[in-house]
């Protein structure tokens, strides 16, 4: 997608509810976090320029609204896309099941484009019910595997850095 | 372009931007223009282009392409986008959302404007998230909690566990009782000592599945009632089958956790009690009451006599209680179970002697009108119990000596000898040695009775027993007067009973006992109730028998009281019956003139 001269790039944001994909977008987008859970309807569509490797580009964030038994994710809304980060929870280990149902969509949909995989909340540790072993295939192809916090900034910008990256390599 | 708007009021009230798709990138706005629509738009209320709203949403760009395939495949119908933010394209943060319609071929893009608020799924969802997270959150917890109280369940399992192999390693006795008496828990060592097991003991009620009796179990629960600091060991003494008896200890503790529960401590005292009497002395061996130095010297000889199979003398003055060991040597035997024969040799003619020892056949003698068997053949297998040996005839000394060799008997009358199997204890109050120098007494005869001996010594010489035997005695004798209204012996009597020399001996004591309950009128026994011969004790009862004939008069006073009953008289006379027998033999008194 471009405007102009610069390249755009969509990325979507995708993971169970409240595994904290729009507080990761707003930390990227805005710097800032709250505390605050408002859950997403629909999809919130972000932009953010982005240098890579001298190249500027604007990154589309598509955070599109958290899968769960009341709201399935639609295809549609990932096509088009160049890359997506895939979010779990660390203190709910249940988000790594769902994590595993939308990597399987995105393949679908988009067949094989770069992913980083976060494991959220690395400020919540001490409760993480998520061990390694957990996410092992969830991990398998990913460009990169980060533990990120949304409310310390922990791994965040490097998170979208490397999908970046990895998107205009691809 | 020829389009009729059929409701331009309702497509105003709704405000949504109406584009008609003449091609795949050329769009026309139908109607009015919405208030929301973020571009410019001209004086008319009509977009110049909406292609310049499509190019800046790149949502609806996704869109499009959706609704493409949708009309490719639709010949009517419609494709709701979904709701969106696209901040770039609406700055106040309010929703959009686009349909895809096919009517009659002609194809139109509806785009709604939704303000935050007027979404009606958000705070239903949200309120469904927040839950379930609340949920999750509560169910974590309780996992946590759960896994924490597993985790400690099994760390005190653990330590329960190891304070009970500790417990069981010590040997500690112990029960735990619950507050409504029900047995909680019995340590391995206290289920040994019951020889009962755990299942039949936890579960049960304490008073019905210990072997206790009632009044144990009364003194225990009297225990219970009382506080901690004031509570005594309650001393208990189990029989169990087949076994000695067991003395208990039971210390009632409160459980420091709950002081409706109880702990029962078992002390097994059985050995510190055994070991205890050894200490200070045995106070009874059989019928055999004593616990001086030298009553226990002859309880030790009785215990290492008694299983030797050979013939015993037992010497000591009259009433010193010869024929009570003889008993003992026969019960501690392993004759226990045959007879016990005893007879005494005084006062019998040596053919009267020796028809009772051995026997006769009919016709021996004058008056044998029948076989008769001896007391040889009476105790066959027993004890035969020779006392007064030292009175015994001459003659008799020498079939009594053939018979203890060859192991044989020949009843008077016959040729033929009987085999016997009998082992005798021969006793006397004199000395054998001095009766052999005197020619009254065989030599080889007493060697051969006395291969075990044992010497009794005079109540006199061991007055530490005159209490104990006194309580004894005294026990009897108000069983045997029935006035039991006498409580106990005065301690004037009781210095009285300390300071006489007993002549009489054991048997004097006891029959001491029965005269002074027989003449006490309080309910204690004063030194008046006793004998009046107790009173002087500087003239011993022996002097006032020095005498020959005062004691022959003696004796033909109380056999006239007692209508010529020997036996009675012996008993006035405080003489067992062979010394009675004995010195009527010694002092000529004749049958004719004992039953005048």
């Amino acid at each position: 997608m471009k405007e102009g001269a610069l390249i755009h790039k969509k990325i979507c944001m995708l993971g169970g509810f409240a595994v904290g994909k729009t507080s990761l977008v707003k930390r990227f987008v805005t710097g800032q976090f709250s505390e605050k859970y408002q859950t997403t309807i629909g999809v919130k569509i972000d932009q953010k320029s982005q240098k890579v490797d001298e190249t500027d580009m604007v990154l589309v964030l598509w955070d599109v609204y958290g899968e769960d038994d009341f709201q399935k994710v639609r295809a549609s809304y990932l096509q088009g896309s160049a890359g997506y980060l895939l979010v779990v929870d660390g203190t709910r280990k249940e988000t790594v099941d769902v994590a595993g149902q939308l990597k399987a969509l995105a393949i679908q949909t988009m067949g094989s484009v770069p992913y980083v995989l976060l494991i959220n909340k690395s400020d919540l540790r001490d409760s993480w019910q998520v061990e390694s072993k957990l996410y092992e295939d969830l991990a398998r192809n990913a460009c990169l595997v980060l533990e990120t916090s949304a409310k310390t900034g922990e791994g965040v910008e490097l998170a979208f850095a490397e999908l970046a990256k990895q998107m205009l390599k691809a | 372009m020829g389009v009729k708007t059929p409701y331009p009021e309702i497509l105003k009230i709704f405000e949504a931007l109406i584009l008609h798709v003449q091609s795949a990138s050329h769009y026309r706005i139908l109607g009015l223009v919405p208030s929301w629509y973020p571009l410019e738009i001209s004086t008319d209320g009509r977009s110049i282009d909406p292609e310049e709203f499509i190019k800046k949403s790149f949502f609806l760009q996704c869109f499009l392409n959706e609704a493409e395939e949708f009309w490719q495949t639709h010949n009517t119908g419609m494709l709701a986008s979904g709701l969106w933010v696209e901040a770039a394209l609406m700055r106040d943060g309010s929703y959009l959302e686009a349909t895809a319609l096919i009517q009659e071929e002609q194809r139109f893009i509806i785009v709604q404007r939704y303000q935050p608020e007027l979404v009606t799924l958000q705070p239903v969802l949200q309120k469904a998230r927040e839950e379930h997270l609340a949920h999750g959150q509560e169910l974590e917890v309780r996992n946590h909690v759960e896994a924490q109280l597993g985790s400690q369940l099994a760390e005190s399992e653990q330590v329960r566990d190891d304070v009970l192999a500790v417990l069981d390693h010590l040997q500690l006795t112990i029960i735990m009782i619950d507050e409504h008496n029900v047995v909680t828990y019995v340590s391995p060592a206290a289920c040994h000592l019951f020889t009962l097991d755990k299942q039949n003991l936890v579960g049960g009620l304490w008073p019905d599945v210990l072997p206790l009796t009632a009044e144990q179990s009364r003194q225990i629960q009297e225990q219970r009632a009382l506080p901690e600091g004031n509570r005594i060991a309650v001393g208990i003494s189990l029989q169990k089958k087949h076994q000695a008896l067991l003395e208990i200890e039971i210390e009632v503790h409160d459980d420091p956790r709950d002081y409706q529960r109880t702990i029962l401590f078992l002390k097994d005292r059985t050995e510190v009690e055994d070991l205890r009497r050894q200490l200070i002395g045995q106070a009874h061996f059989e019928q055999l009451i004593g616990k001086s130095p030298s009553m226990q010297v002859i309880y030790k000889k009785i215990r290492e006599i008694s299983p030797v199979d050979v013939p015993v003398l037992i010497q000591g003055e009259t009433g010193t209680g010869k024929e009570l060991v003889a008993q003992a040597l026969h019960r501690l035997s392993a004759r226990k179970g045959k007879p016990f024969v005893a007879i005494n040799c005084a006062g019998l003619t040596d053919s009267l002697l020796g028809s009772q020892l051995f026997g006769h056949k009919r016709g021996a003698f004058t008056g044998a009108v029948s076989d008769h068997e001896g007391f040889f053949e009476a105790a066959e297998g027993g004890i035969l119990f020779l006392d007064e040996i030292g009175d015994m005839p001459l003659t008799v000394q020498t079939t009594l000596l053939r018979v203890l060799q060859e192991k044989e008997i020949i009843r008077l009358g016959e040729s033929r000898p009987r085999k016997v199997n009998v082992r005798v204890i021969a006793a006397t109050h004199q000395n054998l040695q001095d009766l052999v120098a005197q020619g009254a007494f065989r030599s080889d005869l007493l060697y051969r009775i006395r291969i075990a001996r044992l010497d009794l010594p005079p109540l006199r010489e061991r007055r530490e027993d005159i209490p104990l035997l006194s309580e004894a005695f005294f026990g009897q004798a108000r069983a045997v007067t029935s006035k039991y209204d006498v409580q106990e012996i005065s301690a004037d009597a009781m210095q009285t009973l300390l300071r006489y020399h007993w002549p009489g001996n054991v048997r004097e004591l006891k029959s001491t006992f029965e005269y002074a309950l027989i003449h006490c009128q309080k309910n204690h026994i004063q030194p008046s109730d006793l004998p009046p011969e107790l009173h002087d004790s500087a003239t011993p009862i022996l002097s006032l028998r020095s005498s020959p004939r005062d004691e022959r008069e003696e004796i033909l006073a109380a056999l006239e009281q007692v209508k010529g009953k020997r036996a009675q008289a012996a008993k006035l006379l405080g003489m067992s019956r062979s010394t009675f027998y004995r010195r009527l033999s010694e002092l000529g008194i004749s049958p004719e003139e004992c039953s005048l």
